[in-house]
């Protein structure tokens, strides 16, 4: 090989997201829209597990309810022939996320297990990272926010709680993820499918959310990743996110082969 | 440490009886543990989550759960993954119970009235003081025990803690228990029981149905049970064995609606109409499956579909299409369920739907109707009706027949119509006790208030219903030590019972609650041999049941066969089955249509911050009251999203906030219930407005159950406003965001 | 050579005394007028900023997904101000271009004092501002470093680079011009002055060497003027944001920064002249004549950029471009926004065609201050705007700067003004010694065309 493609492989290497090769774990959901029924039970499982501060009326008002899942509507056609689709956004965890390349303090980055993950600690609040997501998947907090107590009791110990001046985002339930891992690595064992499911993939009553690792190729998200009805949002703008949509079947659906 | 701290940092419930931890160890991670701070067990260990198994009462689905606790304090609430009914999943309601276990507005001793009635203001007093007081009060009434009353709601009719307030009520000597619920499924009840016998709600089979034809019933938010549907809505759509249809007829597009394949904007209360007039098309083209379809078809003859067309505004093509759609599609299910349970012959539109059921042929199959097993509970299941009717009640308020009122788990002062005199009945009872959590609208009229534990922190049991195939019986059990000095609900009724003394003494359990709830399923154990599987001692059932959050035999019970005969229902399909509403149409143009979400429900989710954020899935709204316009109406008037508008009928007037909201018939508003307190914490309070104060009091003369959908109402704009929504705009201009593939492509993909 | 100069009477005794005067002859109301600008800026300013510092950044009109709002169109606005003292002293000082004596250092000083504003807000829009210096490339034990692909690191060399030379720059100037000021003056200005020129003796070698160090810095400076706000553009076109992510923003920025750097200018020799009428002197109708020329073509530039702007939205006619255009050209208060920009920027300069206008009273004050304005709309026209209407229509918001954002606004405007005020009594706002050199006696070995 000679020394040119060498460093010319050096140098993609570095492109690549986390600088490496291949992840241990590339975690990703699939969330099939054809089952989801717009409940939200996904977003109040976020709250309750990831210690989402209550916002009240006046700041959401001005849009900055702390939600790092959220159920999309969007409307097609008028009275009476509406039809109406849902759809969960949450950080997508994009391989090539624009978010990474804009924090000059690498608050935010790709780790081993494919995950976009938000170094609290670190964060300055230039707010560049939330400009580029095209996902409007970040968050701020705007103020240190508290809860009233006893309400207080019901934080969750293994999630920290954020002070102002923090950009945050949906994690995939990296507490657990991490959990998981740990009691795996106890047993001397490889994390195997199932171990992790993220609170909003759990409390979904009809089953639209699975979680798994794309590297397995066993894993459940890998069998539906193969799905004919995947796509992913907004892929034309190459962010290469790590949760996979199936279409929703509708009547007056835009069939690939029927346009 | 004082031993009292020691329980609360352990977080054992009570007397360290919680025994979750062993389900914990056995289906959770390992190590899901307790934390012991003084004397730790050798399977503890600390800064790692015990589970505990128990139910969420925050509707009456009764799904199970398992409750996370660390350091003492219930963290999370997850789906109890064996549970037959829930399996594993939950909704936002379930989610957030923790935020009633926490709530910073929660009673925290027995209390008594310092104000005004009505104004809330109470002082804390002891509860040897609480029940001594609430004992002599009604040793007095011992000449005429029946001036006592009883005012509960529908939801925990089916529990041992029912049982127990049973008893104290009939041991008392008053036979007058009033249920009050608002959202209760009383005339689906009624209406079953009249056209197919049953005594339960059936097992709606919607995982399994091919075409599902839903009249308003919103499954996916607050219908019966949501998690249950919910989970049996994704396997009809993906669950592999053929895609199913989801048609939904409801003049108001609900959640449910929205994810219909078809929408049926059907003229209000006229749903009923529709579904005999699908029948009849159905036996008009030969195509039902009924042994007795030549006597249903003279009975229908009255639903031609040429004649309904215009009454339903539903063209007569579309119903027999709809007719054929559903004949032809194995199995197919027609369910009905929230708007119809709010028309004032609420029984009648179900019964129509009963009827296209039966005509279709699919009652007690699979993908259809299958009727319930009986229940387990041992205690009684009596059905809601005009003898504990919240009228009954007004009435004998005003006649000055009440003399003491116990109100425990229901709030007509909020959750009924003005109309109503819910509130000057109240005022003319000489002594008022309540036995609630929180200072809600009733409990601010009460006398005295006996604040039970929280259900996280109490001993109870649930027998819900639907369930193919399996009657689930599930334990509720503290998970963690009451934060306050408050009481388990049955022990409440125990303690007065026996402070009350003579035969009311008598007919109390002579022990704690716990140990009566511990006795009762030890009788049931004994009566069922199926609950002896696997464990052959009562004590090793009733760990497993602990550890497990309940028991379901799950192929024990056999479902029951069923039908619907013309004779059955003649009677209560002889008048039209159109539902009527009050105001004059000129004066009040619109359909006023009332529904609840699935955070607020009736009221009771409006404590909760996070419920209070969680946007509404169809306007995205939070923190307050809207009323839905369709577009055009709106710009006739002049109305723009955001203003003000005031809502009138004839029994009074609110005002709200316009949404335009897509999915709504011209000739129709629609405003959701559960804002609008005027106590119940600093989160609830004045917050948004409360249409049923505007209803008119009318009530289902067979089931006693309240028409929320009754009137007409006209809106005219008052003010500008800006809505507070988390939708930005809700159109996809082009950019085919959301991806969708027609029926026919997946047909392609999937062969 | 110096066409329109008027000077070659003058001795460089009157223009000692001329620039000493300005230093030191003001009445009372010049301190009372600085003291209140300072006290302007303490109220408005360090106030309010205290207030959000602590209260947290909820307290601006910032929501998801605007999350730029206009701190940053301050700061975009200060790097384009800035960028008229780099091309005066730095471009027109290698081409050698005459009329640029009299006001390079008025210029400098202002580029000086507009990239104070421009750090300023830097910590203003942030989140915790507290640890701004973990955007510096620093070793420390946690091995943390900066991340060098973000744009926002490109901003901190870009800027951290202008700032340190310009500071330079402006001090190599001043030096020969202290020196001379030290015989004048009395008082700790003379004590100053003797400090600061480093015992600068006006020697052949000392005159050399400090027009090698300017000729160096001009060369060095003048790559600048294109970069910084090539990569100040960059912050937002490297972004996938519609309205943002355009390769025309790097000449769009540099021209627009010119022209509000230019007009900047413009406006502070006026108010200087009103000020200091002995200045009329140096600054006379040639330099507005010339200025104006240049603000001229800056707008014909900055317009033609701002169509191209437009059309290439149009061009790529994707949703996610015509929503937001329509956004920004279509919808009120926006559209009137625009319109006037338009008016600003385009249309007004044009009043510049006619001579006579480039020295009117008019032109000299009400034209310069609208451009200003019309740049300043023009950031926040894209910078909050363009968040409005990101990809997924369902977290489209509206955005209004709160009091808070206006008063730190404002007060750090007044703190420019107070601060150049300052700097004006302490040092010489003309350069004496290029003045010097246009009054026509060779004193330095040096070739004049
Ligand atoms: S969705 Fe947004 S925040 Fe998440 S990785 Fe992608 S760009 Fe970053
Ligand atoms: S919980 Fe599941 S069904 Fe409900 S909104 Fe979330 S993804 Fe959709
Ligand atoms: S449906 Fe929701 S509220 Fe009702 S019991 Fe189940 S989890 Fe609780």
């Amino acid at each position: 090989m000679s020394i040119f493609s060498k460093v010319k492989d050096r140098l993609e290497d570095l492109r690549r997201p986390g600088y490496f090769k291949k992840y241990d774990h590339k975690f990703t959901m699939v969330i099939d829209l054809d089952r989801c029924n717009g409940c939200g039970a996904c977003v109040s499982a976020c709250y309750a597990e990831n210690n989402l501060p209550v916002v009240g009326k006046e700041e959401c008002g001005k849009s900055r309810a702390l939600n790092w899942i959220r159920i999309e509507r969007y409307v097609e056609g008028e009275y009476p022939d509406v039809k109406v689709k849902f759809i969960p956004v949450m950080c997508q965890h994009c391989s090539k996320a624009p978010c990474e390349t804009a924090c000059p303090v690498y608050a935010t980055y790709h780790n081993q297990d494919g995950l976009n993950v938000q170094v609290y600690n670190r964060c300055v609040g230039t707010f560049t990272c939330a400009t580029y997501c095209p996902y409007d998947a970040r968050r701020f907090n705007w103020f240190t926010y508290k809860r009233e107590k006893p309400l207080d009791q019901q934080y969750n110990p293994d999630v920290t709680v954020r002070e102002m001046g923090i950009m945050e985002k949906g994690t995939f339930c990296i507490q657990r993820i991490r959990a998981a891992k740990d009691r795996a690595k106890d047993e001397k064992r490889a994390l195997k499918d199932g171990d992790v499911t993220p609170a909003c993939a759990q409390a979904c009553p009809t089953g639209a959310m699975v979680f798994g690792d794309l590297n397995d190729p066993e894993s459940r998200v890998s069998k539906l990743a193969k799905s004919p009805r995947r796509f992913r949002l907004l892929e034309e703008l190459n962010t290469d996110p790590s949760v996979i949509y199936l279409k929703r079947v509708m009547k007056d659906g835009r069939g690939t082969s029927e346009e | 440490m004082k031993r009292r701290d020691f329980l609360k940092y352990i977080g054992i419930g009570g007397a360290g009886t919680g025994l979750g931890y062993l389900f914990g160890k056995v289906t959770q991670s390992p190590g899901n543990k307790l934390i012991p701070y003084l004397i730790p067990p050798e399977d503890i260990i600390p800064g790692v989550g015990a589970y505990y198994a128990t139910f969420c009462t925050e509707c009456s689905a009764g799904c199970g759960i398992l409750v996370k606790v660390m350091d003492g304090r219930a963290r999370k609430i997850e789906g109890n993954p064996r549970h037959p009914v829930n399996k594993g999943k939950l909704c936002m309601r379930g989610q957030a119970g923790v935020q009633g276990l926490y709530n910073p507005d929660r009673i925290k001793a027995p209390m008594k009235r310092s104000g005004e009635r009505g104004t809330g203001q109470f002082v804390e007093i002891s509860w040897d003081d609480a029940v001594s007081t609430l004992a002599k009060n009604l040793t007095e009434l011992n000449k005429k025990p029946e001036q006592l009353y009883l005012l509960t709601s529908d939801m925990r009719r089916r529990g041992h803690q029912h049982t127990v307030a049973s008893s104290f009520m009939s041991g008392f000597g008053s036979p007058n228990i009033i249920r009050h619920d608002l959202l209760g499924p009383g005339n689906l009840e009624f209406a079953n029981h009249a056209s197919m016998g049953l005594s339960a709600i059936p097992h709606y089979d919607i995982e399994n149905t091919r075409y599902l034809l839903s009249f308003g019933a919103d499954f996916s938010s607050a219908w019966l049970s949501p998690v249950s549907y919910g989970h049996a809505y994704g396997q009809m759509r993906q669950g592999g064995n053929g895609r199913g249809k989801l048609v939904q007829v409801e003049p108001r597009m609900s959640l449910t609606g929205a994810n219909a394949d078809e929408w049926v904007a059907a003229r209000p209360g006229t749903e009923g109409v529709l579904s005999l007039s699908i029948a009849y098309a159905i036996i008009e083209k030969g195509l039902s499956r009924a042994g007795d379809a030549g006597s249903w078809r003279s009975a229908l003859g009255a639903y031609r579909p040429s004649e309904a067309a215009k009454t339903v505004d539903v063209s007569e093509e579309r119903i027999y299409s709809l007719a054929k759609e559903f004949a032809q599609a194995r199995p197919s299910l027609a369910i009905s369920g929230g708007n119809l349970e709010g028309y004032e012959n609420g029984p009648s539109c179900h019964m129509a739907v009963s009827v296209l059921n039966h005509v279709a042929g699919n009652i007690g199959i699979k993908g259809g109707v299958i009727p319930s097993p009986e229940a387990l509970a041992s205690a009684p299941h009596p059905m809601t009706g005009p003898k504990n009717s919240l009228s009954r009640f007004a009435a004998d308020a005003e006649a000055g027949r009440i003399k003491t009122l116990i109100v425990s788990g229901s709030n007509p002062v909020f959750t009924a119509p003005k109309a109503a005199k819910v509130e000057d009945a109240l005022a003319k009872i000489p002594f008022i006790a309540s036995f609630s959590s929180y200072i809600d609208e009733t409990t601010a009229y009460a006398d005295i208030i006996l604040p039970p534990h929280h259900p996280l922190e109490d001993w109870g049991d649930e027998f819900s219903e639907p369930g193919a195939g399996f009657a689930p019986a599930t334990v509720m059990q503290p998970v963690v030590s009451p934060l306050y000095d408050t009481k388990g609900l049955g022990d409440i009724f125990i303690m007065v019972g026996k402070a009350v003394g003579g035969k009311t003494a008598a007919r109390m359990p002579s022990a704690e609650f716990k140990d009566y709830l511990r006795g009762s399923w030890k009788e049931m154990y004994a009566k069922n041999r199926a609950m002896a599987a696997g464990a052959p001692t009562f004590d090793e059932f009733w760990i497993r049941t602990l550890s497990e959050g309940g028991w379901w035999g799950a192929e024990s019970v056999k479902p029951r066969c069923a039908a619907v005969s013309v004779h059955a229902v003649k009677e209560h399909l002889s008048k039209s089955v159109a539902a009527e509403f009050e105001g004059d149409e000129k004066a009040y143009p619109f359909y006023l249509m009332l529904y609840p979400q699935a955070a607020m429900r009736d009221g009771s989710g409006a404590l909760s911050p996070w419920l209070q954020e969680m946007p509404d899935p169809m306007t995205s709204v939070v923190w307050g009251s809207w009323v839905e316009i369709n577009g055009k109406t709106a710009a006739s008037l002049g109305i723009s999203e955001g203003d003000v508008v005031s809502i009138e009928s004839p029994f009074g007037k609110i005002t709200a906030q316009a949404y335009l909201a897509p999915g709504i018939r011209p000739d129709t508003i629609a405003v959701p219930i559960g804002q609008g307190h005027r106590q119940y914490g600093r989160y609830a309070k004045d917050r948004g407005a409360n249409p049923i104060e505007i209803l008119p009091f009318k009530e289902n003369p067979k089931t006693g159950q309240i028409a929320v959908n009754s009137t007409r109402v006209k809106v005219t704009k008052i003010g500008n406003g800006r809505l507070v929504k988390q939708e930005g705009a809700a159109r996809e201009l082009g950019r085919d965001i959301v991806k969708t593939m027609t029926p026919a492509e997946f047909e392609r993909i999937k062969g | 050579m110096a066409e329109g100069h008027q000077k070659s009477s003058m001795s460089y005794k009157d223009v000692n005394e001329d620039i000493y005067g300005i230093i030191t002859r003001s009445g009372i109301g010049y301190y009372i007028i600085c003291g209140l600008f300072g006290a302007g800026a303490a109220v408005l300013f360090i106030l309010p900023w205290a207030y959000q510092i602590y209260v947290g950044q909820g307290v601006s009109g910032l929501n998801v997904p605007v999350f730029w709002g206009i701190y940053l169109v301050n700061f975009v606005f200060w790097v384009g101000v800035a960028h008229a003292g780099t091309l005066i002293s730095a471009m027109l000082f290698i081409t050698q271009t005459p009329w640029r004596r009299a006001i390079s250092r008025g210029a400098e000083t202002m580029t000086f004092f507009a990239l104070m504003l421009v750090t300023l807000f830097i910590f203003i829009h942030m989140g915790r501002p507290w640890n701004f210096y973990w955007t510096f490339p620093y070793p420390t034990q946690r091995q943390l470093w900066t991340n060098f692909i973000s744009p926002l690191t490109f901003d901190v060399f870009a800027i951290g680079t202008y700032t340190t030379s310009s500071i330079v720059f402006l001090y190599f100037g001043l030096v020969p011009d202290l020196a001379a000021l030290s015989h004048t003056a009395s008082g700790w200005r003379k004590k100053l002055y003797e400090f600061l020129s480093f015992g600068w003796r006006g020697t052949d070698a000392q005159w050399y060497t400090q027009n090698k160090a300017c000729m160096f810095f001009s060369a060095f400076i003048m790559p600048l003027v294109v970069s910084v706000h090539s990569v100040v553009s960059w912050d937002f076109a490297l972004s996938l944001v519609p309205g943002y992510s355009k390769t025309v923003f790097a000449p769009y920025f540099v021209t627009g920064a010119l022209l509000s750097g230019f007009a900047g200018v413009l406006l502070m020799l006026s108010i200087m002249r009103e000020a200091y009428p002995v200045m009329k002197k140096y600054v006379t109708d040639y330099h507005y004549d010339r200025i104006g020329l240049f603000v001229l073509v800056l707008s014909l530039m900055w317009s033609y950029l701002t169509l191209m702007e437009v059309v290439t939205g149009l061009y790529a006619n994707t949703s996610q471009e015509i929503e937001h255009l329509k956004f920004k050209l279509a919808t009120p208060p926006y559209m009137q926004l625009f319109i006037l920009m338009i008016f600003c920027n385009t249309v007004l300069p044009l009043v510049y065609i006619v001579r006579k206008v480039r020295g009117s009273v008019f032109g000299r004050f009400v034209v310069p201050v609208l451009v200003l304005v019309g740049m300043w709309l023009e950031r926040y026209l894209i910078i909050p705007n363009s968040l409005s209407r990101k990809f997924l229509p369902w977290m489209w918001q509206d955005y209004a700067p709160t009091w808070v954002e206006i008063s730190i606004s404002l007060g750090t405007l007044m703190m420019f003004i107070s601060m150049f005020m300052m700097f004006v009594k302490v040092f010489p706002i003309i350069a004496l010694f290029e003045v010097k050199e246009d009054i026509g006696v060779p004193m330095k070995n040096r070739k004049h065309h």
